[in-house]
């Protein structure tokens, strides 16, 4: 986990990982949110919508900017105050994702930063853009 | 700059950062005038009237602001 400092945060510092979209994790955030669609559960469902596979949930996929701010930018000083995303295309179980971010804005005043946000899957295709606004928090003193 | 140009432009603002094109501010206004104006949009206000405007609030300014009419106080002293 990172530990950066709003001080230590310039613009244009960038962070990116990478994680796949596993059927478990497909699993897990239906038993989370109980959002049954068949859309994300039933292939027969999906194919007749045109899809090769279930589609994962988008707000699994954007769920991953969680991690990119509290593990990576800022991490461990992360207090995620918004989150705006789009899903450009479909992700489907087994695509490996890179979740990156780029700060494109810092708020000296209230400590907060502004990233860029994007996902790409294996192809080089981006399915989500976006932005955060994160707080980053001072040491206890 | 008068007073009266501040409010055109920072009526815009208030429309823009609370996506309401019905909000009109006045000298008295707070934020328990504007039911979205919380913390969080707070700062996106002040971002945004700083960008608008082309000055930076110090700490001290942002935190003794009473009303809309302060805050126009502080605009008129930055950019004259």
């Amino acid at each position: 986990m990172n530990h950066f400092s709003f001080e230590e945060i310039k613009v244009g510092m960038e962070e990116s990982f990478q994680t796949e979209v596993t059927q478990e994790k497909m699993d897990a955030f239906r038993m989370i949110t109980g959002d049954e669609n068949p859309l994300h559960t039933s292939k027969a469902f999906a194919g007749a919508k045109g899809y090769h596979s279930c589609v994962a949930y988008g707000m699994l996929t954007a769920s991953f900017l969680s991690t990119l701010a509290g593990v990576y930018l800022p991490g461990e000083k992360s207090l995620i105050h918004s989150v705006e995303s789009k899903f450009i295309k479909p992700v489907f179980p087994g695509d490996v994702l890179l979740v990156s971010g780029r700060v494109k804005e810092k708020n000296d005043l209230f400590s907060v930063i502004t990233l860029q946000v994007s996902i790409t899957n294996q192809k080089g295709e981006k399915v989500l853009r976006g932005s955060m606004q994160i707080g980053v928090l001072e040491d206890e003193k | 700059m008068t007073r009266e140009t501040i409010y055109e432009r920072l009526n815009a603002v208030f429309q823009d950062v609370f996506d309401d094109e019905e909000i009109t501010v006045n000298d008295a206004t707070t934020s328990a005038d504007i039911e979205d104006w919380d913390s969080l949009e707070h700062i996106n206000l002040v971002a945004a009237v700083e960008k608008e405007f082309g000055l930076k609030f110090t700490m001290g300014q942002v935190v003794t602001m009473k009303n809309v009419g302060e805050m126009v106080d502080i605009i008129l002293k930055s950019i004259g």
